[in-house]
């Protein structure tokens, strides 16, 4: 993985913590936040794979511009 | 290779330059569309402005179908079209083979969505309830089949963006694996992150406006929660446009320079990266006007919001700290002297700099906005559009202008029409934004309704609102004359007004030196600019508390902001 995932992954786990308290913790409950919230942890984390998969395709020898 | 040709085969136009027709006719589509929803909104504004000020009369349903036909056309279609064309060139312009854009199709049937989008929108505008451009269901009334055509055209431009992003991503990812490079440069990688925050948004407004559909077509029930799905898009709708200039300053300035962030790729993806962790946590401040929010979670949103801007911030740190140790390491001196180093004769650089300039000042004002004691007093008063016009025309408008100046030569192989001209409108633009936006400011903290058409209320309003009307109109005017007058020479670009000049790849204005000379200089004014700043917030938050408490008010506020 290179820093592109991680940067993505990354974003990813803190959407899903974010979004499991709008879920579960009463004071911050705002209806719809958690599905929104939600759906774009998903949304970076499907991107966060698709780029990992991607670079491990690629050859191993970076070729640097 | 010198650094000259160096620069010239790298640069984001020239890549675009080279792009195959088919791809070109995409972004050119978009670009047409940008600019076609442009005038309609901007002159749906100017009107509305003139009408609110008392230079022209309306009855009240057609006036607030303009003011709803202006918001919606402007804040969804235009910044949207123009964001697009910019994210798929963006992503188009990372590698170098002809044919580029990846999902073609995919990407077709998102920009036709979004045109479906539009017309569905405007339908419900001018046939229906004015809904203004949160479209509230508690407005509708009996209009509900043209209210159903409202909400549709949300719902189709929504879909029509994530279509749009998918195609922006799977370019910037076929770019990695075909160019070999395992890592993407800073811009490739900011366009997937401003691409995935774009379906994002795209799922926050399918949330809010799919269930609104669904009610108004007679297929379920009035949606209970459509403030709240409507705050939750409205926070992405802050921060996606935000993101995206930013990403086309750095963009911008690396292709009118040819000086990169002297911190590091890493380092600035880092950065680029802030912008999405700091989208969910800071929304909290949309809920200040709810009823039965609880005193912690107030405070506790109030805290939150103040690392709103921290991302932009970072994003300026990292440009002007570079720039500046680049210029320094060229020989320049005194504090602002290696401004004078910028090639400020580009149209595209001078109004990036007064977007930049008018965003310090919409800053320093939402800031004042966003609190919690001053959110309720203010939310419901002109402050509220006088401000964010710095943002949304002062900044986005003018970089996505400044971004079309430098990339339809090379889409269009024609040379830029006018460029003189192309360089004094930025500065006639914030001239008209500053009358606008500080009468405006400045009527709203005296209690001037927004949303409302007759301020004059038959001659018994305050005399401070009548005598700030006629400042906001004929600061609107030159606004609205200024963005007409950019389109129009951006159309005459388009259309081969400037035929007569020779059409060359552009001489790279090379600022760059070696990046070990640049980290050995001294570069102060970016966080002097940031301590300014802080101080604004400060000066204008004790202002206006002092001029709140002058004032005999009490505050029934509801609503958004």
């Amino acid at each position: 993985m290179t820093e592109d995932s991680v940067f993505i992954g990354l974003v990813s786990l803190i959407w899903i913590a974010l979004a499991a308290l709008y879920a579960f913790v009463p004071m911050f409950a705002m209806p719809g936040s958690a599905v929104v919230w939600g759906s774009g942890a998903a949304v970076f984390l499907v991107l966060a794979v698709i780029i990992a998969i991607a670079e491990r395709r690629m050859p191993q020898t970076p070729k640097r511009a | 290779m010198s650094r000259d040709a160096m620069m010239r085969s790298n640069s984001i136009s020239q890549s675009l330059r080279e792009l195959s027709a088919g791809d070109r006719v995409l972004l050119k589509t978009l670009v047409s569309c940008a600019l076609t929803t442009l005038v309609f909104g901007v002159v749906l504004g100017l009107i509305t402005a003139l009408i609110r000020t008392g230079y022209a009369g309306a009855e009240p349903q057609s006036g607030y179908r303009m003011m709803t036909g202006h918001g919606v056309t402007v804040f969804f279609y235009w910044l949207y079209f123009a964001q697009m064309a910019l994210l798929m060139a963006l992503s188009a312009a990372q590698s170098s083979d002809e044919a580029r854009i990846a999902f073609a199709p995919v990407a077709w049937g998102g920009v036709l969505l979004m045109v479906l989008g539009f017309a569905a929108s405007q339908i419900g505008t001018w046939t229906g309830s004015p809904l203004l451009y949160d479209g509230s269901p508690d407005l509708v009334g009996e209009n509900k089949w043209q209210a159903g055509s409202f909400y549709t055209g949300y719902v189709l431009l929504a879909l029509g963006l994530f279509l749009l992003a998918v195609s922006a991503i799977a370019t910037a990812i076929a770019s990695k694996v075909r160019s070999g490079q395992r890592v993407w440069s800073t811009i490739g990688f900011a366009v997937v992150a401003w691409a995935g925050l774009v379906m994002v948004s795209s799922l926050a407004t399918l949330n809010t406006f799919l269930p609104a559909a669904a009610w108004a077509f007679g297929w379920g029930q009035e949606p209970a929660n459509h403030s709240t799905g409507w705050h939750l898009l409205f926070h992405n709708l802050h921060y996606l446009p935000l993101m995206g200039t930013v990403i086309i300053w750095y963009a911008l300035v690396q292709d009118l320079t040819g000086v990169g962030s002297i911190f590091g790729q890493r380092f600035s993806k880092g950065i680029f990266a802030l912008y999405l962790i700091f989208v969910p946590p800071t929304s909290l401040y949309h809920m200040f006007l709810e009823p039965g929010l609880s005193p912690v979670l107030r405070g506790l949103g109030s805290l939150l919001s103040l690392f709103i801007s921290v991302p932009t911030i970072a994003v300026f740190l990292v440009i002007v700290s570079s720039l500046e140790a680049h210029a320094r390491a060229r020989g320049a001196r005194g504090l602002f002297g290696w401004l004078r180093m910028l090639p400020w004769r580009e149209p595209a650089m001078a109004a990036i700099g007064m977007a930049v300039a008018n965003l310090a000042l919409g800053g320093i004002f939402a800031f004042v906005l966003i609190q919690e004691r001053l959110a309720p007093l203010l939310s419901d008063t002109f402050f509220v559009p006088a401000y964010f016009h710095f943002l949304t025309i002062g900044t986005v408008t003018l970089t996505l202008l400044a971004a079309f100046t430098w990339s339809m030569p090379a889409l269009f192989h024609r040379p830029l029409w006018a460029p003189r001209l192309l360089r004094v409108l930025p500065y006639t633009l914030t001239a008209g934004l500053a009358m606008f936006g500080v009468a405006g400011m400045t009527a709203g903290l005296n209690g001037m309704p927004r949303r409302v058409l007759d301020v004059a209320y038959d001659g018994t309003a305050p005399q401070l609102w009548t005598a700030m009307s006629p400042i906001i109109g004929i600061g609107a005017v030159i606004m609205a004359l200024s963005l007409l007058f950019y389109v129009a020479l951006l159309v005459g670009t388009a259309l081969g007004a400037g035929r007569q000049q020779v059409l060359a790849a552009p001489k790279p204005f090379i600022l760059a030196t070696t990046e070990s000379a640049a980290i050995r200089q001294k570069a102060w004014t970016a966080p002097l600019c940031v301590l300014v700043l802080v101080i604004g917030m400060y000066a204008a938050t004790i202002l206006t508390f002092a001029l709140l408490r002058a004032l005999p008010l009490a505050s029934a506020a509801g609503g958004s902001h």
